[in-house]
């Protein structure tokens, strides 16, 4: 299974990608992407089988970038990492297609909710 | 809610509230110290380690220091600010790199780290203000001040014994008609 981690802090793409492998999911391939405009790029030209996308990136928001997608067809799988939990940006995240919201600050236990069952 | 949120919310509009509301409320009657604190003593505990703790001891900040902050606008607009020393925000980004920190941090690394710090801390700090408003990208550098210096809510703590502020500060003159 191949994961798109996309996050405009390379510190906190690091921290996802450590956290992915601490929830035990330690045998997938990682590609990372620095903004919204950069993981539209990858979804294309890597295939993911999931997006974890931050909300809040320069250029092309979280959001932005999964509304691309859905309007020109993927219905990659596609979850947010973001500091932003509350009820109304889950609402967005929902309504716009995404399966999930983690809110940062996140441990091993909480990508384990978020993804035992779209990570096979 | 805060009473603010509540008489904001379900008070009949009468030009009297609406006056009153015109000069927005201070930053202490929409979030207190303890409610920062909880989400400061929350993000250093996932990020940082399990046994990474912030000891209430406020101790001044080493001349030379360095600030990442995020903007709120909204009902409420600020910033809400992280400030520490530049030994401590290279500590800090080793501990958040942990093993993959490389042996020489890049300062942007170091900016990098401070500035996701304070996006953490300021994207649930806004989830406790007025809802709806926008958060702004990290930036870090010499802290905005305040607009009124009496307007924040400042934490102050010891991370490894140094210490370590968190400011959430407002920008009402700015909204004052």
């Amino acid at each position: 299974m191949k994961i798109l981690v996309a996050d405009d802090s390379r510190v906190m793409r690091q921290i996802v990608i450590r956290t992915l492998r601490q929830a035990g999911y330690d045998d997938h391939d990682i590609v990372e992407a620095e903004d919204g405009r950069d993981a539209l790029d990858k979804v294309s030209s890597e295939s993911p089988d999931l997006v974890l996308s931050d909300w809040n990136m320069p250029n092309m928001t979280g959001l932005e970038c999964l509304q691309a997608l859905r309007s020109a067809g993927s219905a990659v799988p596609f979850g947010f990492v973001t500091s932003e939990g509350s009820p109304e940006m889950r609402e967005k995240a929902a309504n716009a297609g995404a399966l999930f919201l983690i809110a940062k600050p996140f441990n091993e236990d909480t990508f384990k909710d978020a993804l035992d069952g779209v990570i096979a | 809610m805060s009473p603010y949120q509540e008489e904001w919310l379900f008070s009949p509009d009468t030009g009297e509230r609406r006056r009153r509301t015109d000069a927005v409320p201070a930053t202490s009657q929409l979030i207190d110290e303890a409610t920062v604190r909880g989400i400061a003593d929350e993000s250093w505990f996932a990020l940082i380690g399990e046994d990474e703790h912030l000891v209430p001891v406020p101790e001044p900040l080493p001349a030379e220091v360095v600030s990442s902050w995020v903007r709120v606008s909204g009902p409420w607009n600020g910033t809400v600010v992280l400030t520490v020393g530049r030994g401590t925000a290279t500590e800090l980004t080793r501990a958040l790199l942990k093993q993959h920190a490389p042996e020489v941090l890049e300062p942007e690394d170091v900016e990098d780290a401070l500035g996701e710090l304070a996006n953490v801390v300021g994207g649930n700090v806004k989830g406790v203000l007025p809802a709806p408003s926008l958060l702004g990208l990290p930036q870090v550098g010499e802290a905005p001040r305040p607009a009124d210096p009496a307007d924040v809510v400042r934490l102050e703590v010891l991370w490894r014994g140094q210490p370590l502020a968190i400011s959430v500060q407002g920008a009402t003159r700015a909204l004052v008609h």
